[in-house]
């Protein structure tokens, strides 16, 4: 390459660097942009439940914007279609409840329609989001074949007043742990076929259970864009059962209850108190005893 | 007693009588009733609205409530080592003290029970310490302990009073009527004989040697209360001999200036004689180069090590905010003292009193030095609390309750003089016939 190509490539590249720093500081320094956010939860097929999400959008990162007052609406917002009028919290979220004035509104039609109305807070205006959600239901079933243990799960949505199979559903499928759900199988995901349903082999042996070897396993549907989130629980004996421990206040020890104080404690104190005590005592007794002789003495004389 | 000798057994009696309040006694009792009625206030008050009314926070639970605690139990153990301590020794010159510090045992010991109620915020609470208490907390210890303490000290001083009663039961005509049937009730049964003399002389002997160990398990336990809680500055093994070398301190120092003040305003110099507080002054530097001892350990060793957690402690303590305290409870409290007292012309009587004075006032700041800083300072501190809660200075509420109680330990020393007499006539008439029989 010959000199002036060099310098021509540098100059090319120092601007296409200015035009990507540039770029990227326009993004940076442009308003931030708010909006609401609805998302439809169906635990175990009978608690629906919405969580509202205030926030606003800086270059690619979404922020929370605590303490926004939040308007939900069912289907229409309508006065009649109310469904609660909510503040978000230092998260920005706030969870809406379903109320039971809305109940034969929410039974009677399959698909339905959140409308959330965040109210206006200078220099944001005024936002509106709708979330379109269809009734679907999650269920769970265990089987054990030849040791095999299997997990089928199977969802269905609400066409009309039929409930139909629903295909094309991508859920998790595992094992409740304390810090998340610990996949059945191999796959992180798994999705139902044409039946709605989808099934996986349980290939972890061994794993902790509660005292009586219960542990719980979950079938979790998440963000689905036509039944939102979907969640199945239940409870098996597969677990290995975890031995009781001695519970840690259960002990004789000086850092367990009052009925469980060290026998050498109680010796010790006991005989301590019981010795200073009987001193008293036989003192109290010596000074009943100067009082006689005190009064044998005045009767005398 | 320097002139017992050529005293009549009329003319010590006429003087050890206890004495009507003239001017100066109605003022001063009045002063301590205006400070007692004032504490009175501010505790209607705490219960009226709860301890919101004191400063004490999430921080500093433990304020000048229980500095005032440890304090009053400190000053009680007074009792033990000037009659017990001193009459098992047979340490010949106690006589004259060993009824003050007796009643300053009995005062203090009885307002370290009542301050730490009020420190409880809600008192109707404190049979739960008897009825669910757990023997495996300190605080149990404590409980025990203050009330056992309370009870030998208060028979102490009953069973020592039993023939000065007798004496004042037979001055009935001198002393007039006011007390008489107190005293009647207190020890019409008391003859002197030689049988009753023997079981009481038995009495006091055990008194004595129980008393002990339990003055020790007090102050042990008070401190333990701090030792066995994972905090900077408490967080020590020695605690325990610390309080304790802490407490004959401050004792001794309640003692010589409770003797001045009686000597001078009762006029008693023929019976609390310069003698005494040349002993005393002897005494008393002894347990202030102890107590020293004791602090140069307490804070010289962690200062060396300076471990990261306690820094902030220690700092504030030796040039932080808390500096001027810290300093002022050492040097006055200690230093300055032994200065005064080391020298044969420290220990005259007013010097003596002077030394006292800055004994037990520094004793005070050193207890509200032991309990507050350290509070600022956990190991872990929390989170989300209000800038205000790392900083601590009592309430007007917390001051006049803990004026108020330090008044009603004055009171009642008072009140006791007015009534019995402050130093035994029965004891000192004892102690001239054995005199003049040794000659």
């Amino acid at each position: 390459m010959k000199p002036s190509n060099h310098h021509k490539l540098f100059i090319l590249v120092l601007f296409l660097f200015g035009t990507t720093i540039s770029k990227i500081n326009a993004q940076d320094s442009s308003a931030a942009e708010s909006s609401v956010n609805l998302r439809y939860f169906a635990n175990n097929n009978n608690i629906q439940y919405l969580l509202v999400q205030s926030r606003s959008k800086v270059g690619k990162k979404f922020q929370p914007l605590p303490k926004r007052a939040v308007q939900v609406y069912l289907d229409s917002n309508r006065a009649e279609d109310f469904i609660s009028s909510t503040v978000t919290d230092e998260t920005g979220t706030a969870k809406v409840l379903i109320p039971t004035t809305l109940k034969d509104q929410w039974l009677n039609s399959a698909k339905h329609k959140f409308i959330a109305i965040m109210a206006a807070t200078p220099p944001d205006e005024e936002k509106t989001t709708i979330l379109e959600i269809t009734k679907a239901k999650i269920e769970i079933d265990t089987s054990t074949t030849d040791g095999t243990r299997t997990i089928k799960v199977n969802v269905k949505y609400l066409d009309n007043k039929d409930w139909v199979p629903a295909k094309d559903v991508e859920m998790k499928i595992g094992v409740v742990r304390s810090t998340g759900i610990l996949s059945a199988g191999d796959k992180e995901s798994y999705t139902t076929d044409s039946s709605g349903t989808t099934s996986v082999d349980l290939n972890k042996d061994s794993l902790a259970g509660d005292l009586q070897g219960n542990y719980v396993l979950v079938a979790k549907v998440e963000d689905n864009e036509h039944y939102g989130n979907l969640l199945i629980e239940k409870t098996v004996p597969w677990g290995v059962a975890r031995k009781a421990e001695k519970n840690f206040f259960d002990q004789r020890t000086l850092w367990s209850t009052r009925f469980r104080t060290p026998p050498w404690l109680l010796f010790m104190a006991y005989s301590i108190v019981l010795s200073v005590w009987g001193t008293i005592f036989y003192l109290v007794l010596q000074i009943v005893k100067v009082k006689k002789m005190g009064r044998t003495i005045r009767s005398q004389t | 007693m320097e002139n017992s000798t050529v005293l009549t057994s009329e003319q010590i009696t006429s003087d050890l009588l206890p004495q009507k309040f003239g001017k100066r006694g109605m003022i001063w009792t009045g002063i301590l009733l205006l400070f007692c009625a004032f504490g009175a206030f501010a505790y209607y008050r705490q219960l009226k609205y709860g301890l919101v009314v004191t400063n004490m926070r999430d921080y500093v639970s433990w304020g000048i409530y229980i500095s005032n605690f440890v304090f009053f139990v400190a000053i009680s153990l007074v009792g033990s080592l000037i009659t017990a301590i001193f009459r098992l020794a047979n340490v010949p010159w106690r006589t004259p003290l060993t009824r003050i510090s007796e009643i300053i045992a009995v005062s203090a010991i009885t307002f370290a029970a009542l301050i730490i109620i009020v420190d409880m915020g809600r008192p109707e609470r404190l049979l739960n310490l008897f009825i669910h208490g757990r023997l495996q907390s300190p605080i149990i210890w404590d409980v025990i302990v203050i009330s056992t303490y309370f009870c030998l000290s208060l028979f102490l001083l009953y069973i020592t009073l039993l023939p000065d009663i007798s004496i004042l039961i037979n001055a009935r005509e001198k002393l007039g009527k006011p007390f008489s049937k107190l005293y009647r009730w207190l020890a019409s049964y008391w003859k002197g004989t030689t049988a009753q003399e023997k079981i009481r002389n038995r009495c006091i002997t055990i008194i004595c040697i129980v008393i002990i160990p339990v003055a020790f398990s007090i102050h042990t336990v008070t401190s333990w209360l701090f030792a066995t809680t994972y905090r900077p500055g408490w967080d020590s093994t020695n605690f325990g001999a610390y309080f304790i070398s802490g407490a004959f301190l401050v004792g001794a120092g309640g003692v010589v200036v409770a003797m001045y003040i009686f000597r001078r305003y009762y006029n008693l110099e023929k019976y609390i004689t310069e003698k005494h507080f040349e002993k005393m002054g002897r005494v008393v530097v002894l347990l202030a180069l102890l107590y020293l001892y004791f602090n140069i350990n307490e804070y010289l060793v962690p200062a060396f090590k300076m471990k990261k957690p306690e820094e902030a402690h220690l700092t504030q303590l030796f040039a932080g905010e808390y500096a001027p305290l810290f300093w002022f409870a050492i040097l006055v409290g200690m230093i300055i003292p032994i200065f005064i007292m080391l020298f044969k012309k420290g220990r005259k009587p007013l010097p003596m009193f002077i030394a006292g004075v800055m004994v037990v006032v520094g004793a005070w700041f050193k207890r509200y030095l032991i309990v507050t800083p350290t509070l600022l300072h956990p190991f872990l501190p929390m989170e989300d609390v209000p800038a205000s809660y790392h900083h601590y200075f009592p309430s007007w509420e917390e001051w006049a309750i803990a004026m108020g109680s330090l008044a009603g330990v004055l009171l009642i020393i008072t009140f006791f003089a007015r009534v019995f007499p402050i130093i035994s006539i029965y004891k000192t008439l004892t102690d001239k016939n054995e005199t003049q029989q040794s000659s």
